[in-house]
């Protein structure tokens, strides 16, 4: 009877939690939007409705104030029928302390731009921060704000080990199923993704009360380790034994589902099945 | 506790230091086969001096930087119209340029209708320019119009400009700029190998490395090479790889720096080597009109990837190859540097060495605007000669004078006294052998300087009666001479008789220029006379006599320590990372013995002044055995943690002076003291 109520409790719970529109989307990471052929054919092929493009980072200048960085440029546009969100990738250094305004001057930029380039409809923006408990405090007043300037949806990405923390105000996250192994250990495990490293988080992934999209990584790593430049990639098996492992913890885990980045070379990476999978709902 | 350290960073913080933060790197590039001046810094020069010239500015500033107000004022004075609406129309092409600036980096993105603003002058400056280039001022113009095309994406419009107008003007500064253009124009429009080869001659190395930022692997070189032996963009291509070999050696030997370096790129053994095999090829090919600079780029590959015997066979071919005079230079620099980094020692080696460094400082001082032989002396000098001469102190601190050696791990302030003194000696006398000669020619070594210096020494390591002898001939004159005004005020107010425990001597910095401090009487000499006479008496007390006079000892030792208020007593400086070094007594600790004596005391009064100085933990910064502190913060998972360490001497301290007073002590400084106070709290629920 005891475990008949808990597993009420449970279900009841998981479905008082909102649960992402069903859909496919990139990252676009590239300092000019600017899509060759190949491209285009991938978001035409894999219905791909939501495009989440890195506007610019906001760095810390040499002044101690964070400013813009690395802006993109609108050489194209992208079909009527895909959804931009404008991305902006802040350091995590900027949350060290407080910058009075950098939300509002975030949110103004990012509508100026796309009044700017005639980008239309924009209903969400996403902020991509590697925030640690040093940070998260700072970091989630600053969403705040965002929000309060915003107005519409927000979103952040969400590291494996932020789903340990205390959920941010957002609408949603963006779970970043990359990135998940220490570079210095590369060797031993592909510090983009290992299954081991996925394995321990899994258990939080459920009770996790945030909305969730899965990222997961189709790109190249490089790095440098002691003067040797090391390239690493995931191999399709992995992503795809990872991606099952995620949703059997949490199912709506594959509602939305995002690659990072959108790129010629990345496409060429994997086949087209792998891509099917990953994209699979 | 937190606030009692924080204000003990802070106030460490602002002591006279030295600028060791920070240090520029010294892997300096050692393979540079040309020479050439930047082409953005050089064209920018000759802009800056026409218009300094042009406003009739006969100041001697080196650097003059543009300033349209002034220009339109000089303009007019003249009845130069042209020159007028020239400047007018630069202006608003800069403000053009000023959009795209705010694009990327500015929090105010521009609008459309900036945006369209921009466009409209861009074309509206474009037009103007357009008709002025066959004006008096038809370079600048011209310029200006292919300016204005670049920024409006009409690259074919400025190739056929270029080719079919201003290519055929005189030879100015405003042409190179155009040519640069066009360089830029071909590349826009797939034209590579063309763009590069004119970007290379016109040494524009940030254009070069935008356009072959993904080409620069051993693989896109020899394919370069294949499509153009003689490209004039492979020294370059070249260099980049070589240099990056370089940077990645440094980095795994540990002496690598990025800072301030940009571009790099990592090159691993295997590509090391095949870039090895093709220098050898280009060599035998014979296409090169260069083979010198193939063979010493394969040499010093091949020193880099510890081929150590190849590279010294490979180095001498290449210095019997045909190139340029640079390209010879940098031959006999790297066959230097690699023989030298394996020589045994010896007199045949020091005399070789001796002849180099004539070498090196006489081409020194033939080139102007090129640091390269500086570099060379000074990687020569950190990374082979200091590691050469190590067994022999003397001769190790005469090349670091001579050569002045920075971050070479060196530094004659931490030589041990002896050698020091032979040292001195050594400078003073006269020079026997080649290198001898060369040394002491290029050592400036100030005596009551070194007097001081070795006195301090005497100092750290309490030999009392040496440090007197020493500083007995340094007039009082030479510290308000050469101390800063910081250390001058600090040696002046702080007091060595005042217990640290009781009472930090906080001052304030900024007081030190508020008055000229000055010493009158020699505050060095007079505390060794001090602790001397207190020493040398010891054996003659006993009882409260014996255990006051530990105490007091005990506190001068504590303040001349590196963590008390009288560091000046022996050191010039202080940061707040500095700690006991090498080849001197551990003052703090010496403090420690002491007081251990002075707690045995059965007068109460100096028991509990002595107990409670050995909680002190400014004794303990630099215990090498167990743990220092009685408590310290640890981050344990992402937390801030206590931990504490019941066996420190510090805890050891504080609970015997808790057992001796009891939980609420009743002298004020006890009470008084934040550090002691958190002890308590704790040591009440965990007896």
């Amino acid at each position: 009877m005891t475990l008949l109520l808990l597993a009420m409790i449970a279900c009841e719970k998981q479905s008082s939690r909102k649960t992402l529109e069903s859909g496919q989307a990139v990252y676009y990471w590239r300092t000019d939007l600017r899509l060759d052929s190949a491209e285009k054919s991938f978001l035409a092929q894999y219905h791909i409705n939501k495009v989440y493009c890195r506007y610019f980072d906001v760095v810390m200048n040499d002044d101690g104030e964070p400013k813009p960085n690395a802006t993109i440029s609108f050489s194209d546009t992208l079909p009527d029928s895909i959804e931009i969100i404008p991305t902006v990738y802040i350091t995590e250094d900027c949350m060290h302390e407080t910058h009075e305004g950098l939300a509002e001057k975030i949110v103004k930029r990012i509508q100026q731009m796309n009044e700017t380039n005639d980008i239309k409809n924009v209903r969400e923006i996403q902020i991509d921060c590697d925030y640690t408990s040093k940070s998260r405090k700072r970091y989630y007043q600053f969403l705040e704000e965002v929000r309060k300037f915003w107005g519409e949806t927000l979103s952040t990405t969400i590291r494996l080990h932020q789903l340990a923390m205390e959920v941010p105000p957002v609408d949603y996250g963006a779970l970043m199923i990359y990135n998940t192994g220490d570079p210095r250990k590369w060797e031993e495990r592909n510090p983009i993704l290992d299954f081991r490293d996925v394995e321990p988080y899994l258990r939080r992934l459920d009770s996790y009360p945030l909305p969730l999209a899965a990222a997961y990584p189709v790109f190249q790593w490089t790095y440098t380790i002691q003067g040797v430049r090391v390239d690493r990639t995931v191999e399709a098996e992995v992503i795809l034994q990872v991606k099952k492992a995620m949703e059997s913890e949490r199912g709506d885990l594959s509602n939305l589902i995002i690659t990072y980045h959108l790129d010629k070379e990345n496409i060429e990476r994997y086949k087209p099945e792998t891509y099917e999978e990953i994209y699979h709902h | 506790m937190k606030k009692f350290i924080i204000i003990s960073l802070m106030v460490a913080m602002t002591l006279p230091t030295i600028a060791c933060g920070w240090y520029g790197t010294d892997n300096y590039y050692l393979f540079s086969p040309y020479t050439g001046q930047a082409f953005k810094d050089r064209v920018e020069k000759i802009c800056n001096d026409n218009w300094k010239a042009y406003i009739g500015d006969t100041s001697d500033n080196d650097w003059y930087s543009f300033h349209a107000d002034d220009v339109l004022k000089a303009a007019r004075q003249k009845g130069d119209a042209l020159m007028v609406s020239y400047v007018e129309n630069l202006q608003k092409y800069l403000k053009c340029v000023s959009v795209e600036r705010d694009k990327q980096y500015e929090w105010d993105y521009p609008s459309k209708e900036e945006i369209a603003a921009q466009q409209r002058d861009l074309k509206a400056v474009r037009t103007y320019a357009q008709g002025k280039t066959s004006s008096k001022l038809r370079s600048q113009h011209a310029l200006l119009f292919m300016r204005c095309n670049m920024m409006l994406g009409q690259h074919q419009e400025n190739i056929t400009f270029w080719e079919q107008t201003a290519s055929q003007f005189i030879e100015t500064v405003y042409k190179d700029m155009m040519k640069n253009i066009y360089a830029g124009a071909l590349y826009k429009t797939g034209r590579e190998m063309e763009a590069g080869q004119l970007f290379a001659e016109m040494d524009d190395y940030e254009s070069l490395m935008s356009m072959y930022y993904l080409k620069r692997s051993y693989q896109a070189i020899s394919q370069h090479y294949k499509q153009n032996p003689t490209s004039k963009a492979l020294p370059w291509l070249l260099t980049d790889f070589v240099n990056n070999a370089q940077e990645a050696a440094d980095a795994v030997n540990g002496g690598g720096g990025s800072i301030g370096k940009q571009f790099i790129r990592d090159i691993n053994n295997q590509e090391s080597w095949q870039m090895q095999q093709f220098c050898e090829m280009v060599v035998k090919e014979g296409k090169t009109d260069c083979p010198i600079m193939w063979k010493m780029a394969k040499a010093w590959l091949e020193f880099l990837s510890d081929k150590k015997k190849d590279a010294v066979d490979d180095i001498l071919a290449a210095t019997k190859l045909d190139g340029t005079a640079r390209m010879k230079d940098n031959a006999h620099v790297l066959l230097l540097y690699i023989t030298a980094s394996q020589a045994k020692p010896g007199q045949a080696f020091d005399d070789y060495v001796a002849d180099e460094l004539e070498w090196l400082r006489g081409k020194q001082n033939e080139t102007t605007g090129d640091s390269f032989f500086d570099a060379v002396e000074n990687r020569l000098t950190n990374q082979v000669l200091i590691p050469h001469y190590r067994s022999n102190p003397v001769r190790l601190a005469a090349v670091a004078k001579a050569l002045n050696s920075s971050c070479s791990g060196f530094d004659l302030d931490t030589l041990n006294v002896a050698s020091t003194e032979k040292f001195l000696y050594y400078v003073n006398s006269p020079a026997n052998t080649k290198l001898d000669k060369f040394l002491k020619r290029n050592i400036a070594l100030n005596d009551t300087a070194m007097s001081d210096m070795i006195g301090t020494k005497y100092m750290r390591l309490c030999q009392w009666d040496k440090a007197i002898q020493w500083l007995n001939t340094v007039p009082i004159s030479y510290y308000n001479e050469h101390r800063g005004k910081e250390y001058l005020y600090y040696s002046m107010v702080r007091q060595w008789d005042v217990e640290p425990w009781a009472k930090r001597q906080w001052l304030d910095s900024s007081q030190a220029w508020e008055r000229d401090y000055k010493w009158w009487k020699h505050r060095k000499l007079d505390f060794c006379k001090e602790v001397q006479m207190m020493e040398n008496s010891l054996n003659m007390l006993n009882g409260k006599a014996l255990e006051q006079r530990c105490y007091n000892l005990a506190t001068r030792y504590a303040q001349a320590s590196i963590y008390g208020d009288c560091w000046w007593l022996l050191r010039d400086y202080k940061s707040c990372w500095d700690s006991v070094r090498v080849n001197e007594v551990d003052m703090a600790q010496k403090a420690v013995k002491m007081l251990q004596k002075a707690a045995m005391s059965s007068d109460l009064s100096l028991k509990r002044k002595a107990l409670f100085a050995l909680g002190y933990r400014e004794l303990y910064n630099d215990v090498k055995k167990g743990p220092k502190y009685w408590m310290e913060w640890k981050w344990v998972e992402g937390e801030s943690t206590e931990i504490y360490h019941r066996d420190s001497p510090q805890f050891l301290a504080f609970q015997a002076l808790y057992n001796e007073t009891g939980d609420q002590p009743q002298e004020d400084y006890i009470r008084k003291c934040d550090e002691y106070d958190v002890f308590r709290k704790y040591y009440r629920q965990h007896r």
